[in-house]
């Protein structure tokens, strides 16, 4: 069902653009029957990896979401919304300012810094999370209001650091930070969607494992330790698995928020509440919704690209306003 | 109360100087330094041949005076709302006010294009109040919608949500530039006839926030002792309601969005001069009329010869004073 939803998202997303195309030359191209080199550029070098990457983020933000979620035990955390998000794209702007990295033509000959992005993203993200949830934490509990105000606050600083380091930069570099910045993925390209598949498929795999963990976390925090759990640390290295998910996701996409708000919600709505199927569930929600998502910022703007943060922010806001008002206060 | 303030007596007879200090300083100093005496020269015996006479009449000039007004608007915007509120998170920036602003003056610059100044700032002060009723209304949908911490998340996603939106319809008419040259931070480019225009506006703001300055103080004391004072309490909030949305239409309109100054000021303010608003209130337009000029002058500084756009600065003293506040206060009402 899912699958369908995101082949169909795929589907409206590869034949509608600047340059439509009809159905049957999408799958002539595909299955290269009369491959026409035209359609092999459109399809191969700008949607396929377009939609890829957004499939991938998609994923790796749905994971993040519920894993967050999870160990908050707060319906309301985001990576976004809580400035992990914010922290990696920093980090990222950072790096490329030291390291003059032209991502618009990015080729194989940078392929080394761009592996190393996510990496710098990750040292970003894992900052943003520590200064949060240092701030947030009160006798030892999170406070769910403290969260996501810090990560308001949070969210601002890293924005003025990234915003003060852009604009330091040279014109070129200045463009491809601003993408982090807004939220886009209209400079998608192959060698991103590779940079980013390990990090999805190792702390994805490692996530879903302990999705158990997270099922006992819903439970009062006694009951979890008399299981034998060591519930801090298993929370930190939940968190640090999250984080790293959120900045591969960042460092090819930039800062998109309420991807990982909405889709473990719409999941747990799908399948109940346990983790292991939520999990993946939310996986596929994200996935659907980012392509859509992209779809509508590249069509209903078109000729000009609407960034795919702000239609997600548009989708999104209201469905977090009404899930602040159903949450009990 | 009847006790003479000398705390901010003091404040309002020293800070005049640092302002007048800090504006020279801005009016000298920069890409081109200029003496002080070119400087007077400029203003007393003005040659239009002469470039820097030129540059200290239509940039400097209007720049450290447009800085100086929106400091003290937005000061005195925080300071009221945080009294009206009890809520010592109340800003204009913290509660879409400032987006509410940006939002409908995007609408009006892609279905009303060429709208005279005047009625920019109108419409700019028409947005602010549209901003504050949604986050104002949305609050008290909700249970427990208007303690500080839920009303600041509120206002934030709302405002983002505004401001998402205002991105769309730029995009979508293709005005991003038009747009983004209105609300964004534009200190460096400050428009003469703007600035005239915004002084009527804002000082009807200030002299509203004076005058009910009286009934704001009893209010911060909480809704009981405000009533219990024979308090009308729903006029005190529409006139100082209105007085926020004078301030912040015409700050929005003179030079877009800053955050954190309508924030941090008004705590400062109190914390040197105490819980009389007949003091706070002017203590805190000129605190903060110093404070965003000294944030102007140093932003031409951070990156020199580049300029840095004066949110950056606001966020640094902001964003740590932020956080200080909410762990230090929590959920707790109080201004």
């Amino acid at each position: 069902m899912l699958i369908l939803l995101i082949l169909l998202a795929s589907y409206l997303h590869i034949t509608n653009g600047v340059f439509d195309m009809s159905v049957m030359d999408v799958i002539k191209t595909l299955l290269r029957i009369e491959a026409n080199p035209k359609f092999d550029l459109v399809i191969f070098e700008f949607r396929l990896p377009r939609i890829v990457i957004a499939g991938l983020v998609g994923i790796g933000l749905g994971l993040a979401g519920v894993v967050l979620q999870g160990i908050t035990r707060n319906g309301l955390a985001d990576p976004g919304i809580l400035g992990i998000n914010a922290g990696a794209g920093a980090a990222v702007v950072i790096f490329m300012f030291f390291f003059q990295l032209k991502l618009v033509s990015a080729d194989m000959s940078s392929w080394l810094s761009i592996l190393m992005m996510p990496l710098f993203g990750f040292i970003g993200g894992a900052i943003a999370a520590i200064l949060i949830f240092s701030f947030a934490l009160k006798n030892g509990h999170l406070d769910m209001q403290r969260l996501i105000l810090t990560g308001i606050a949070i969210n601002s600083g890293f924005g003025a650091l990234s915003l003060f380091l852009s604009l330091k930069m040279s014109a070129q570099d200045f463009e491809s930070a601003a993408i982090w910045m807004a939220g886009s993925i209209y400079n998608a390209n192959w060698i991103f969607a590779l940079t980013m598949l390990p990090w999805l498929l190792v702390l994805g795999m490692y996530v879903y494992r302990k999705s158990h963990l997270l099922d006992y976390f819903q439970l009062e925090e006694d009951s979890i330790t008399s299981l034998g759990i060591a519930v801090e640390k298993e929370k930190m290295k939940l968190l640090l698995a999250s984080v790293g998910l959120v900045s591969a996701c960042v460092s090819v996409s930039g800062s998109i928020g309420f991807i990982g708000l909405m889709a473990p919600h719409i999941a747990k709505q799908l399948v109940g509440i346990q983790h292991r199927f939520v999990m993946p569930v939310s996986a596929l929600i994200g996935a659907a919704l980012l392509i859509l998502a992209d779809f509508i910022g590249k069509t209903v703007f078109a000729p000009s690209e609407l960034a795919v943060g702000i239609v997600v922010s548009i989708i999104g806001i209201p469905y977090f306003l009404y899930l602040l008002v159903k949450s009990k206060a | 109360m009847k006790k003479i303030n000398i705390v901010s007596f003091s404040i309002l007879a020293v800070f005049p100087f640092l302002i007048a200090l800090v504006a020279l300083v801005s009016i000298t100093y920069g890409t081109k330094d200029i003496s002080a005496m070119t400087v007077w020269q400029a203003m007393a015996a003005f040659d239009p041949s002469n470039v820097d006479h030129q540059i200290i009449r239509t940039g400097r000039i209007p720049r450290v005076a447009a800085v100086l007004l929106v400091g003290a608007f937005l000061a005195v915007a925080g300071a009221v709302m945080q009294g009206i509120t009890r809520n010592y998170l109340a800003s204009p920036s913290l509660m879409g006010v400032n987006d509410g602003s940006a939002f409908v003056i995007t609408l009006a610059i892609v279905f009303f294009p060429g709208l005279p100044n005047y009625q920019m700032i109108l419409l700019s002060m028409l947005g602010s109040a549209l901003g504050a009723g949604i986050v104002f209304g949305f609050g008290s949908l909700i249970r427990n919608g208007l303690s500080p911490v839920r009303l600041a998340i509120i206002g934030t996603v709302i405002g983002t949500f505004l401001s998402s939106i205002a991105t769309a319809i730029a995009m979508y008419f293709q005005v991003s530039q038009t747009v983004s040259a209105w609300y964004n931070t534009k200190v460096h480019m400050v428009d003469m006839d703007m600035l005239i225009l915004s002084i009527p506006f804002g000082l009807t703001g200030l002299v509203l926030a004076l005058l009910s300055a009286k009934a704001i103080t009893i209010t911060s004391l909480g809704e009981d002792i405000a009533m219990g004072l024979g308090q009308k309490t729903k006029a005190v909030r529409i006139i100082s309601m209105l007085a926020v949305v004078c301030l912040t239409g015409t700050a929005v309109a003179l030079v877009g969005k800053i955050a954190f100054v309508g924030l941090v000021i008004p705590h400062i303010t109190r914390f040197l001069v105490g819980v009389d608003y007949r003091y706070i209130i002017p203590c805190a337009a000129v605190i903060g009329a110093f404070f965003l000029a000294l944030c102007d002058v140093l932003s031409r500084y951070v990156n020199y010869p580049f300029e840095t756009p004066i949110g950056v600065l606001t966020a640094l003293v902001g964003v740590p004073f932020f956080l200080y506040l909410v762990r230090k206060h929590g959920g707790e009402k109080r201004a």
